[in-house]
């Protein structure tokens, strides 16, 4: 059975009573979950309510699941409202366009700079790991959510579309900011 | 070939290029120190950043979520939330007439059925025509916004945001003045 039949199949048992069924789905999804809101909200145990809450709000939703969308893209899509909303009471505008994005300015320069230095390379592995997790928290929430889910959760740019019910196009331009401003953020606290 | 630029190593490590370019990068990687240099760079950062540790799942976490679960319900779709509205509209409805008229129910819906066979009987015909009209309107719509998305998408992966606005600016103005001046010649029409 594929992934995606046995999530139907599990959501079909759930609506039909047989709530065990969800506690499978959970068990499923709840490591990207976690990995996904844990590095929105930045806090393990507010990332651990969000998590619970993401689910609670999936079940109470299940009747308006609509089979012929992914089960996981549905849920994502779900985290990421819950996330906005959590950002807008603590009154932080952070799903606009954001100020660093926007004064910053334009996008990251395409071509290969002349005098471009290898930054990243003077790191070991672990430490860029390290590196790259600090830089995450300091990229505007909208880029850090499409990098997380492209590059830690391997969701494929049509799946981010589909849950930012974005085109394409700005899907990818977005994951490639994402990328290019972390690599900044590392050259500027090398 | 020209130097690479970022996006396209990145898409290149990605594995999201058909054959031919990738072809056409490896060979230009062979032979530029420079984009070698920027590529090697890109290279580490994804692999930092594909092995990033996961977020450890705490082992009470799903049986948590079901102990709260067993006191939730499943609500209904937005489509049953509507039926059930309309449905207590009716009633409702049915019951004010049945107060205010004083007849007994049966003779009320037995009126209402009449009627209602009456004006099905007279706007059939019309609804029929107005059901054709609609779908064909549809259709062209669908076409048209299906279009529009394809510009958008293409203009999207073209474009950076500022240009993409000012194209939209621009068609916007253009439209607004295409329908201003149609509605002028109507109107000069109407006048003679």
């Amino acid at each position: 059975m594929s992934s995606l039949d046995e999530d139907k199949h599990f959501i079909e048992r759930t609506i039909k009573g047989e709530k065990e069924a969800f506690e499978l789905i959970i068990r499923k999804y709840q490591q990207s979950l976690l990995n996904y809101i844990g590095r929105m909200v930045g806090e393990r145990e507010l990332a651990l309510e969000f998590t619970q809450e993401v689910f609670l709000r999936t079940y109470s939703s299940l009747q308006s699941y609509q089979p012929q969308y992914k089960f996981s893209t549905w849920l994502f899509k779900i985290a990421s409202n819950f996330v906005i909303d959590f950002w807008r009471k603590k009154k932080i505008d952070a799903f606009s366009l954001d100020e660093r994005e926007n004064s910053s300015g334009q996008n990251p320069p395409l071509q290969v700079a002349a005098d471009e230095k290898s930054i990243i390379q003077k790191f070991e592995l672990s430490q860029l790991r390290i590196k790259i997790e600090d830089a995450l928290k300091e990229i505007p929430p909208q880029l850090r959510e499409v990098f997380i889910w492209r590059h830690i959760n391997e969701l494929s740019y049509e799946e981010i579309a589909e849950i930012k019910g974005l085109p394409l196009g700005t899907v990818k331009n977005r994951v490639f900011q994402a990328k290019e401003l972390i690599r900044k953020v590392l050259e500027e606290k090398k | 070939m020209k130097c690479l630029n970022v996006e396209q190593i990145y898409l290149y490590l990605e594995k999201e290029l058909s054959s031919a370019e990738n072809n056409e990068i490896e060979q230009h990687l062979a032979s530029c120190p420079k984009c070698k240099n920027a590529f090697e760079e890109r290279k580490l950062l994804l692999q930092a950043a594909e092995s990033l540790p996961l977020w450890e799942v705490p082992a009470e976490l799903a049986k948590k979520v079901m102990a709260r679960i067993d006191s939730a319900k499943i609500l209904p779709s937005a489509w049953m939330k509507a039926a059930a509205a309309a449905l207590a509209s009716v009633s409702v409805t049915l019951l004010v007439i049945f107060l205010a008229t004083g007849q007994n129910l049966s003779t009320l819906l037995l009126g209402v059925n009449n009627n209602l066979w009456n004006y099905i009987r007279n706007f059939l015909p019309i609804l029929i025509k107005l059901f054709k009209l609609a779908s064909l309107l549809f259709g062209v719509i669908r076409h048209f916004i299906g279009y529009l998305l394809k510009t958008f998408s293409w203009l999207a992966e073209l474009a950076s945001p500022q240009v993409q606005l000012t194209i939209s600016i621009i068609v916007i103005i253009l439209v607004a003045i295409l329908i201003y001046g149609i509605k002028r010649k109507i109107l000069v029409g109407e006048k003679t």
